[in-house]
């Protein structure tokens, strides 16, 4: 393990957010609350078409309008942009094409936001409208028309991975079955909508960007390439951000179009999307097909996997190409099979693109996968522990597609929720209509291999001491409310010895923290965590030198205690923290320390193609019950409660884990009840917080997390992620739930009551059918 | 452009008692209240997190009881008290409500949480001792995304037990 | 910033006369209520009224009494208003349940009877941005000249999702009316027709004074479906009123809202009295409310579901009304 924590053992309370007190008096600024002072009201014109050359555009009648200011359109940026290098195949502001319904076209920026509105209304646009496909069949038939002239079939990516052999392991199995699930496409929905605020200086020709983005660098790095700007003459800061689950990983072509008003009209434009147009900008997790077909012994050990997994991309690659080596590479590394067979397509389709979003790729096969060990279980008359518990992993060790397992706490998290729920005594006890179900699920702690291979290191955090004695934690990492900055001052704070308060944390701003790859992957507890144990423990080393000088003792003697650096064996001799702060600034001035970390190469992954995907240092570990009940005439499921264990090596703040966990659960609830997009000729007719149901704290259920502490020897104090890995294991657990209370198998997501009504009505069809059968002569 | 063509006032004079000060403000019939909040006066702790009507993010206290500032009008605010989250802490110390959200981890992004409070801080102004039941019921309409609304609830019941 | 509603003015008229009369001078005008409905369509670009007449401050719309010969509403009252008033709970809990379902607590703080009851009728093509229905080709209710729904036909087939109507219905109520041309009295149900466009048969003048409600009601209650537990409007909603005498049937209403253009009284359930509440008389019922309701495609979950669960609903609120000991007599 990393860094050293005073041996503290779960259940500690935690801290508080270090930026906590910002948030519950309202004085946090969000980039929509940042000085608006001259700045002019940015607005998007989209296309009314899904699919289409553009014949015409004029934009002169806008230009004209009293107050507009500027106007820019796909002519001001020919470059195409995308978060990852291979698949740069969108611009900010459609060229030639659009792709989708509500694709940006135009933009203006002007005085007011009536002014703009009505510089909208003045924009012509004429199209020539193509064939456009909205479903993954449609797309990949035969004679479809193409998204992108250079993918044949409208295939984005197909993925083909076989480990082990999978036919012998099926035919080793007594028990084979399949299942075909399919899960709704489901958005991020933060609360808070997208925003952007760009100062352009043309004295000076510096370009100053304040965005909601989760990847601060990636912007920065993509303003300068579409904008073919100098990255030195930009500076990106991330205010305060009102969530992200993936909605900001990648540049959003609002936030280049935000820049590019600016440097048109030489100043200040504030940009703010509608509800409906952070759907529009959509990039979550896609409508996804899964068949997938299990291999099991008699006694519950499986034999082999066998996946196919298509999914609808929408218009753009974005990335794609990573969720669907994500939705094979996650089969893998929660339960040891001997042969895994996966065949992923990724399709473009006529809709607004998807993305990454909390669970990035794992979610839906991980869904599938849990749904048929159920009902394997259930054939097999085996209890759904006991399944999972003849498949377990031992770490450390590496899976088929070589991915590294160092820590491995998912059987006390089976243990854990069992007992928590009562589930011996309760399954099968349950009066009808009410039910229980588990399953499984596990998460990445950041993508080992970064998306730019530049050589440096996958994280850097500077610590910088004062005359003040107080410790400034530099880092490029954005806190968008999971509370990484909170995490970074603890493990600052744990590995000199201070009290939190002593340590200041500034993250992401591009003038002053180092760069930092972002908040995605659930990488930063990992990496950065890592990393600022590593600065502060050089910076404590030099501490102790200065100590060891001041006590006239060896070095190796000094130890610190609570904001003071003591003599081993002489408990009376002993220097304050800032005593010693003072003397190491002598001849030296302020103090700079650089802390790093690097993934170890064991940990990046196979050679095989897409192998860097899925690669990590180590996994979460999440077992979960959930308790529903389902009303069989209205089709409503109400969970009544839930119980997760989470593995996360090791708990770097008890508060925020327990907070990240019944966040994820809570979210998997949403895509499991009632959560899915729905696009009307493309057109997206679920567009606002009324037709998208996040649940309300109504049929919120109370959720018991627990904490499971394996120690992983690589983490930050033995800490692995903990904001995802929960999120996955909620659906299949509600779906088996489902089947316990009142016997339906759900194939799809959401449950939503039609669909529940649905299939009581073709289950009383299939069984008048078969007494017909019986009773016919 | 000439003075005949300078189009006519569409503004009135709305007075106001914004977190315990009155104040006079000349605005359009159509502003929203949540715009007066954020743009005439510029106090931001008021949040826009929908089209309107569904989220939440936008609650203040118009006479002590909550509503949604995105979808009501300043011009009916005329003569009332408005309270935002701006105004809930006094004398430089926390809200037992801010407190309680701070402590308890009731905040994660933080977005929703002013408008979270404020239907909280109703909530208790008309019922000192509520069930979390009623606590639910009292918060049902407002969305938050990061915390699943566990330690929402916990808050709120911590800041009842803190009560004085 | 927060896109505005539109630019029009509002006044604040003292009395009713005053109302019809500002009416009067600006035709396409609009009453305000709590402007829950209204202000979010109007920021929907869903209409573009010069003028809002806020009725708040009209004292004569405020009031709320329950009298030994029945009960009178204003129209301004407030659903929480009602939803807490203990008499209105004791007397007539379909009422109550159906104000304090709509939807978030804040909006009913402010939302008022008749704005509820006057409600626009809903439906995915149509509550949308303006982009939106601009994109596509907008639609007959507003702008446009097809149908999405039923693009073969000339009607438009948006869903009334109201909830305190149908409550009301079961509990007999009539409402007072006043226009230019004074003021009128009529049975609840004669405020709608099934026509998404035009659903209410109010001359643009007139505005709701009151609905007023008989004494002596019988016990009922009110159910709504919806996938949320908060905020959702009604993807159908079920209010039942019923007497037994003697274990047989001497007043059953169902009425119901969210799944027509207006919300109505189930037709024939008085061929059901006189009967005991049995399996079959439900059986009855709720083919009956198959029959009767008609939901379109005009919300994102499936049509056939909501008139199947609808009639599920009517099902479980007869039953158990049926089996309170007030119903019986
Ligand atoms: C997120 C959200 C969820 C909602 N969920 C529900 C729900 O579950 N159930 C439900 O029923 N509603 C729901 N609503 C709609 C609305 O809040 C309620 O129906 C409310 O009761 C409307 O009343 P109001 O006073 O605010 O109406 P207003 O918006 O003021 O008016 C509505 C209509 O009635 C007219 N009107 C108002 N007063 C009069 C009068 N005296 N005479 C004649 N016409 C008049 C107006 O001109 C307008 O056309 C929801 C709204 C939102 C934003
Ligand atoms: S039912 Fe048809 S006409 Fe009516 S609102 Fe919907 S699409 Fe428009
Ligand atoms: S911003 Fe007012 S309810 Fe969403
Ligand atoms: S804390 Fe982020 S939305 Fe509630």
């Amino acid at each position: 393990m990393n860094g050293t924590v005073a041996s503290r053992d779960w259940p500690r309370p935690g801290v508080p957010l270090i930026d906590g007190i910002d948030k519950v008096t309202g004085h946090a600024r969000f980039t929509a609350d940042l000085d608006p002072c001259g700045a002019l009201v940015g607005r998007i014109f989209r296309s009314p078409v899904s699919h289409g050359d553009i014949v015409r555009l004029d934009v002169s009648r806008a230009r004209d309008l009293e107050g507009v200011v500027a106007v820019v359109t796909g002519d001001d940026c020919p470059r195409t942009y995308g978060v990852l290098p291979v698949a740069m195949n969108e611009h900010p502001l459609a060229c030639g094409k659009v792709r989708y319904r509500g694709e940006p076209v135009a933009a203006v920026a002007a005085v007011d936001a009536e002014t703009a509105e009505r510089a909208l209304a003045l924009i012509e646009l004429e199209m020539r409208e193509l064939p456009a496909h909205y479903t993954a069949d449609s797309a990949r038939a035969a004679g479809a028309a193409l998204v992108h002239d250079d993918r044949p079939g409208n295939l984005e990516r197909a993925v083909h991975h076989v480990f082990g052999d999978p036919e012998a392991g099926f035919a080793a199995a007594d028990l084979v079955r399949e299942v075909r699930i399919d899960c709704a496409e489901v958005n991020h929905a933060q609360i808070e909508p997208h925003a952007a605020l760009a100062d352009y200086d043309p004295a000076t020709g510096q370009l100053t960007m304040q965005s909601v983005s989760q990847v601060t660098f990636y912007l920065h790095m993509m303003l300068a390439h579409c904008l073919q700007m100098d990255e030195s003459r930009i500076r990106v800061i991330k205010p305060f951000v009102g969530g992200g689950f993936g909605a900001r990983v990648e540049v959003l072509n609002f936030e280049i179009v935000t820049a590019l008003l600016a440097r048109a009209a030489q100043g200040k434009v504030l940009m703010q999307l509608t509800r409906e147009e952070n759907f529009l900008t959509h990039r979550a997790r896609p409508q996804t097909a899964i068949r997938l077909r299990l291999g099991m012994r008699r006694d519950g050990r499986m034999t082999a996997c066998e996946c196919e997994v298509v999914q609808r991309g929408g218009a753009y690659a974005g990335y794609g190409i990573v969720t669907i080596l994500y939705a094979g590479a996650l089969l893998h590394g929660l339960y040891a099979i001997p042969a895994v067979k996966y065949d992923g397509y990724r399709i473009y389709t006529n809709l607004p693109p998807c993305g990454a979003m909390r669970g990035h790729g794992g979610v839906n096969t991980r869904h599938a996968f849990e749904v048929l060990l159920d009902r394997m279980a259930r054939e097999l008359e085996l209890d759904p522990f006991a399944v999972r518990r003849m498949n377990l992993l031992s770490a450390p060790t590496r899976t088929l597609n070589e991915l590294l397992v160092n820590s491995y706490g998912l059987p006390e998290c089976l243990d854990r929720v069992e007992r928590a729920s009562g589930w011996r005594e309760r399954i099968g006890r349950l009066p009808r209509g009410r039910g229980i179900g588990m399953a499984c699920s596990h998460y990445v702690s950041g993508a080992a291999k970064p998306i730019h291979r530049t050589g440096e290191p996958h994280a850097v955090v500077n610590l910088k001491l004062d005359w003040d004695g107080g410790v400034t934690a530099l880092t490029g990492a954005p806190d968008i409310g999971q509370g990484s900055s909170t995490m970074i001052a603890i493990t600052v704070a744990e590995t000199l010895d201070l009290p939190l308060e002593r340590i200041r944390v500034i993250a992401a701003d591009s003038a002053i923290t180092p760069k930092d790859n972002g908040a995605y992957s659930s990488r930063i507890t990992f990496m950065v965590g890592n990393a600022a144990i590593d600065a502060a423990q050089r910076l404590k080393d030099i501490l102790s030198e200065v100590a060891a000088r001041k006590l006239g003792v060896r070095r190796e003697d000094v130890y610190t205690a609570a904001g003071m650096f003591l003599a081993r064996g002489s408990d009376a001799t002993a220097v304050s923290f800032e005593e010693v702060a003072k003397a190491a600034l002598v001849g030296e001035g302020t103090l700079t320390i650089k802390g790093t970390f690097t993934c170890p190469p064991e940990s990046q992954g196979g050679k095989h193609k897409g192998g860097a995907v899925g690669a990590t240092m180590g996994f979460s570990y999440v077992a979960q019950v959930v308790e529903a009940s389902v009303d069989e005439d209205t089709g409503q499921v109400t969970v009544h409660q839930v119980w997760a264990a989470i593995d996360c090596g090791h708990a770097i703040n008890p508060l925020a884990v327990t907070g990240q966990v019944e966040g994820a659960v809570w979210m998997g609830m949403g895509q499991a009840l009632s959560e899915e997009t729905c696009y009307l000729d493309g057109l997206p007719a679920h567009a606002s917080l009324l037709e998208y149901r996040v649940p309300t704290i109504i049929e919120s259920p109370p959720i018991d997390v627990q904490i499971v502490e394996s120690h992983d020897p690589l983490g930050p104090f033995g800490a692995k992620e903990a904001s995802e890995g929960a999120l996955a294991s909620f659906a299949p657990a509600l779906v088996a739930a489902v089947a316990n209370a009142i016997g339906i198998d759900l194939d799809e997501l959401p449950a939503t009551p039609d669909r529940v009504v649905e299939a009581l009505i073709a289950r009383r069809r299939r069984a008048r059918l078969k007494s017909a059968q019986e009773s016919a002569p | 452009m000439h003075q005949d063509q300078r189009p006519p006032s569409r503004k009135r004079l709305v007075r106001l008692c914004l977190n315990g000060r009155w104040r006079e403000d000349a605005v359009p019939d159509h502003l929203l209240l949540v715009n007066y909040l954020r743009e005439t006066v510029g106090l931001t702790g008021t949040k826009t997190g929908c089209d309107g009507g569904e989220c939440g993010a936008c609650m203040v206290l118009v006479d002590s009881v909550p509503m949604p500032a995105c979808i009501t009008l300043a011009v009916r605010c005329e003569g009332r008290s408005i309270e935002t989250i701006e105004g809930l802490s006094s004398g430089g110390s926390l809200h037992r409500l801010q407190r309680a959200f701070h402590e308890q981890l009731g905040t994660q992004c933080g977005f929703c949480t002013p408008g979270m409070i404020m239907s909280a801080a109703a909530l208790l102004r008309r019922n000192a001792r509520p069930t979390d039941g009623e606590i639910r019921e009292a918060l049902a309409g407002n969305l938050c995304r990061c915390t699943g609304y566990v330690k929402i609830v916990e808050s709120v019941r911590a800041a009842v037990d803190d009560a004085p | 910033m927060t896109a505005a509603a539109g630019a029009f003015r509002v006044v604040e008229p003292a009395d009713v006369a005053a109302a019809t009369a500002a009416h009067a001078g600006e035709p396409g005008s609009r009453y305000l209520g709590g402007g829950t409905d209204l202000l979010v369509n109007l920021r929907r670009g869903l209409g573009t009224p010069a003028l809002l007449i806020d009725l708040r401050g009209i004292a004569e719309l405020d009031g709320l009494a329950c009298m030994a010969g029945g009960a009178r509403i204003g129209a301004g009252v407030t659903l929480a208003r009602i939803a807490a008033d203990p008499e209105f709970r004791a007397r007539y809990p379909a009422l109550c349940e159906a104000a304090a379902a709509v939807a978030g607590p804040a909006h009913r703080n402010v939302a008022t009877v008749a704005g509820n009851l006057c409600l626009d009728t809903r439906c995915i093509y149509y509550n949308q941005s303006e982009w939106w229905r601009g994109a596509n080709a907008y639609c007959l209710k507003y702008r446009g000249d097809v149908c999405h729904v039923a693009p073969q036909g000339r009607h438009c087939h948006a869903a009334f999702c109201g909830d305190l109507a149908p409550a009301l219905l079961v509990l007999g109520a009539s409402i007072e009316v006043a226009g230019r041309a004074g003021r009128r009295r009529m049975p609840l149900a004669e405020l709608y027709r099934d026509d998404g466009l035009a659903h209410l048969t109010l001359a643009a003048d007139e505005l709701l004074v009151a609905a007023e409600l008989p004494a002596d009601p019988p016990p009922s209650a009110y159910a709504k479906l919806r996938v949320r537990g908060s905020v959702d409007f009604p993807l159908a909603g079920v209010a039942v009123a019923l007497r037994a005498e003697e274990g047989r049937l001497s007043i059953l209403r169902v009425a119901l809202t969210g799944t027509n253009s207006r919300p109505f009284l189930l037709d024939g359930t008085d061929n059901l009295l006189g009967r005991p509440l049995d399996a079959t008389v439900l059986r009855h019922l709720d083919r009956l409310v198959q029959k009767q309701v008609h939901p379109m495609r005009t919300t994102l979950l499936q049509s056939n579901y909501r008139r199947v669960a609808a009639a599920a609903l009517a099902r479980h609120l007869a039953a158990r009304l049926a089996a309170t000991p007030e119903a019986a007599r």
